[in-house]
């Protein structure tokens, strides 16, 4: 075991758990001793080396700040705000909607639900971060949304860092389950505030969505850049279900999210488009695998990054067609810019089939922005500068504009210029573009 | 259809080049120790520096472990129990000439349709032939000498011209560069070196056939080209072994060395014993193939890849020069319960190069094939381009297509686009050729060649009409 390893299961001791969640945190505490620890050989690790984790002393659990300045990205919206991963109720919403609720304040039947599913739905063998999440659970977000019912309004859950004395951990952990034919939207916003951070945050979200209900998701990853971030969406999808996940990522020391969706009712459609925006000396590892283990499921996934300066990316996009996954379509699509002669990207599309009666294909692209495109702009007497983030805007916008979130979509444009690091001419162009 | 699948697999044909040559060899008994590596040495007259060479491999092999990433599943090999020699009786006296060779040596290579006399058919054709460890003979020596190319068995090289082998063998694949190229350089036994001199446009089309004939042995062949200055070379590689219920071990090296200015197109028809229907025996195909170009060259990989139990191959370039050119040709087919984990490395180092991948693969019965590559743009390839197409075709419900692409980017004016598709040969499609009258396999047959296409245009003459017909036979038995 390594120190880190160590130094995590010393803090989930620290912890005070309710007693009905500790066989879930004691089975992960056993998976993550037990896992070795991934290094430059391990397949899901080779290029994103977990280093700044090892390199820093995580004294504690983060403690309950004040983040008041921080920009919602819908300030009506219905939320539930954690400051360094403790609740905090002057940032939230008195109000939530109908099955939204803390783990802390789950009622008897609420944690049934919890029991049944948490921890259930990730692959906690193939994830080790998601063990550690399983260790370190106290507290957390139930959404249960009974059949055939509508989550009244969409929930926004905020997870905020701020600086502390010495570094310290935060654990962020959601669970949604959509009975059938339920339907829910649910936004999860990472901020953190403008001063450097310290921090490390393990966030974990498990989904799952039962025959024909329909799942709309966004997750923003907007944290400061020294910030350690691992986080993953695991999805179970029911028969004839459907979702629909947008996410974007800003860079940090090490970012990396997974996105697992298992098809597992047959006619379950996916759609999902995904965004990375590492600039400066930002890593953003993206890992997503899509297990089709049941014929007639649909995917569709698309992710873009631009890479600046010393940046890089990571992307893994695994598509996984078993056996009886007959008549299966699947889609992934991956390009990147690179607009510095420093930045990196690596990149994997996989692809395993296993089923005959399927159309699959993936493309990758990587190159930097088309000379023929910024000439065209500044033949029409737009600066250089101009033109380069009118199309890296427009290389992302077409992902943008799929958020199932109309409140994520002019959020994101409002603070595009600040995720690309071009504030100014970005702005002037952004005025008044609302797709 | 389902009906017809059925009858045509019973139906399918036998794997013809599986016949074995009775003829007395001496083959040295299973195992492997340093004096079995000294041993090689000896009985091939190295001297000491080939000698070192082989044993400091042996002992990296023994620090390493076998890779196990790939996407194929065998049974662990137990390097005791191969044989790393084994040589025909009648050639220890060598023959000088081909009429002094035995004459079930050329009846073998005869049957199998290989042209060692050289006013045959494919009398354009100049042939290295190598059986089990040693080369039989190599044909058309003196007209290739004519024009200044040197075309010989490796083992005769490393004492005609030491210098030239001591220069460049390991410098594309080092000893200890993975597990098989290691035990390669300590125990290969044989394979060709070829040389093509400043300027030369080697007169012919130069090929190697090898072939495994005795039981429990492992074949271990290097092969070295060497293409100077502004000179062309190309080379045709062809293998087969009997059918036999054991598994047996084949790992070579090829090394590919193009200087400035020069072309070496390589291609490759492996057609290795495949195992039988259950999947038993067949040939493990573990082979390390490099090239590097430097500035202006370019090396073409072409492969058709039908034989063997298990692949694992990657025939790579390294684009160090400017402007150098690496290319991948390749289809791969697998039936029954053939693995097959193939594909190739484009290493970008040098400006404005460029590197085009086509990958096919044709899955059928319970097989699975993998395409993995790895398309590097080092921080230094300004303006470098990589297209790469994989496309896998599946034939069948229990049979496996899988794409591992690596792409690594480091520089923003390097372009790379890789696609990879995935589908089974159409019902519409098949309906149509048989509406008009062709039968089923007939129809799969036409269609998977179309699929191939784009490789087989690249593949010599000779070669692309028998890849062809190798294509036909190993996917009998699998339509559906």
């Amino acid at each position: 075991m390594t120190d880190f390893q160590q130094q995590a299961l010393q803090l989930a001791q620290q912890q005070t758990a309710p007693d009905w969640l500790q066989d879930l945190r004691a089975a992960g505490a056993e998976r993550w001793s037990a896992t070795p620890w991934p290094t430059r050989r391990t397949e899901h690790w080779k290029y994103t080396p977990l280093a700044p984790l090892q390199k820093t002393d995580f004294g504690g659990w983060g403690q309950a700040a004040d983040a008041a300045d921080i920009e919602w990205i819908d300030a009506e919206a219905p939320r539930l705000v954690f400051v360094n991963g403790r609740f905090a109720p002057a940032l939230s919403s008195a109000e939530l909607p109908a099955g939204v609720v803390r783990f802390a304040d789950a009622g008897a039947d609420q944690q049934a639900v919890i029991q049944q599913h948490l921890g259930q739905i990730v692959d906690s063998e193939r994830h080790l971060f998601a063990a550690l999440s399983n260790a370190w659970v106290e507290d957390g977000v139930l959404v249960h949304v009974p059949q055939g019912a509508q989550l009244a309004s969409t929930v926004h859950i905020v997870h905020i860092s701020t600086p502390e004395a010495s570094a310290t951990t935060a654990s962020q952990r959601v669970l949604i389950v959509l009975e059938a034919q339920a339907s829910a939207s649910v936004v999860e916003h990472f901020a953190s505030t403008e001063a450097s951070q310290n921090g490390f945050v393990n966030s974990l979200t498990e989904v799952q969505v039962a025959a024909d209900a329909e799942f709309r998701h966004s997750r923003v990853n907007l944290e400061q850049e020294d910030l350690i971030h691992v986080g993953g969406v695991h999805v179970n999808l029911g028969r004839s279900a459907r979702m629909k996940g947008f996410t974007l990522a800003q860079g940090s020391r090490l970012k990396r999210i997974d996105y697992q969706v298992n098809h597992r009712g047959e006619g379950a459609e996916l759609v999902l488009n995904g965004v990375y925006l590492p600039r400066n000396r930002q890593l953003v590892d993206y890992h997503t695998n899509i297990e089709h283990c049941v014929p007639h499921g649909t995917t569709s996934e698309t992710f873009r990054g631009i890479i600046g300066d010393s940046a890089r990316a990571v992307f893994n996009g695994r598509i996984h067609i078993h056996p009886d996954a007959q008549k299966t379509l699947a889609e992934l699509s991956n390009k990147n810019l690179l607009t510095s002669g420093k930045a990196e990207v690596d990149t994997k599309p996989e692809l395993e089939i296993y089923a005959d009666d399927v159309r699959c294909a993936h493309g990758a692209t990587v190159s930097r922005l088309d000379a023929t495109a910024l000439y065209y702009l500044q033949s029409r007497g737009i600066s250089q500068a101009e033109a380069e983030v009118m199309l890296s805007f427009g290389f992302i916008n077409e992902l943008l504009r799929e958020a199932p979130e109309a409140s994520v979509q002019s959020y994101l444009r409002r603070r595009l210029g600040w995720l690309l690091g071009r504030p100014e001419p970005l702005a002037r162009h952004l005025e008044g573009a609302t797709s | 259809m389902s009906e017809q699948v059925e009858s045509l697999i019973r139906s399918r044909k036998e794997y013809a080049a599986g016949f074995h040559t009775s003829i007395d060899s001496h083959t040295l008994p299973p195992g492997l120790d340093e004096d079995v590596v000294r041993f090689i040495s000896l009985k091939k007259g190295e001297p000491e520096w080939m000698t070192e060479w082989r044993l400091k491999a042996y002992r990296a092999w023994l620090e390493m472990k076998e890779p196990n990433w790939a996407k194929v599943k065998y049974p662990p090999v137990d390097f005791q129990k191969i044989s790393y020699y084994s040589a025909p009786k009648s050639m220890d006296d060598k023959p000088q000439s081909l009429d002094e060779v035995d004459p079930e040596l050329l009846a073998t290579y005869e049957k199998l349709g290989i042209p060692l006399h050289e006013q045959e058919m494919l009398a354009g054709v100049a042939v290295d032939a190598v059986f089990d460890s040693v080369s039989v003979v190599t044909t058309f020596r003196k007209k290739l000498w004519e024009a200044g190319v040197i075309f010989c068995p490796i083992s005769e090289a490393v004492h005609e011209y030491p210098e030239l082998v001591q220069k460049y063998l390991g410098s594309v694949v080092p000893q200890k560069d993975n597990f098989f190229a290691a035990l390669n350089s300590a125990v290969f036994s044989d394979g060709s070196f070829v040389y093509i001199p400043k300027g030369v446009r080697c007169p012919m089309e130069l090929s190697t056939y090898f072939r495994i004939n005795e039981m429990n042995t492992g074949q271990f062949e290097r092969t070295l080209i060497v293409a100077e200055e502004g000179s062309h070379v190309s080379y045709l590689e062809g293998c087969t072994a009997p059918m036999r219920d054991e598994n047996q071990l084949h790992a070579a090296v090829v090394e590919l060395v193009a200087l400035d200015n020069a072309e070496i197109k390589y291609s490759t028809v492996q057609n290795w014993y495949p195992g039988d229907a259950e999947g038993k025996g067949g040939i493990y195909n573990f082979v390390t193939k490099r090239g590097i170009c430097h500035t202006n060259a370019k090396i073409s990989w072409t492969q058709v890849e039908t034989g063997s139990a298990v692949t694992w191959k990657y025939p790579s370039c390294i684009l160090k020069g400017d402007n150098s050119v690496g290319e991948f040709y390749s289809v791969a087919l697998t039936n029954n319960y053939q693995q097959a984990d193939t594909g190739t490395k484009m290493i970008h180092l040098g400006k404005n190069t460029r590197s085009t991948i086509i990958a096919k693969g044709i899955s059928a019965g319970h097989s699975d094939s993998s395409y993995r590559g790895l398309v590097r743009m080092n921080p230094g390839a300004e303006g470098a381009r990589n297209f790469t197409q994989c496309d896998s075709l599946l034939i069948g419900d229990k049979c496996g297509a899988h794409t591992f692409p690596y792409i690594e980017s480091r520089n923003p004016s390097a372009i790379v686009e890789h696609e990879a598709t995935t589908s089974k040969v159409s019902d519409d499609q098949l309906f149509l050729c048989q509406q008009r009258g062709l039968d089923a396999e007939k129809a799969v047959s036409m269609i998977v060649n179309g699929f191939c296409r784009e490789v087989f245009r690249e593949l010599p003459m000779e070669f692309a009409v028998e890849a062809g017909k190798l294509l036909e036979v190993s996917l009998e038995g699998s339509v559906g």
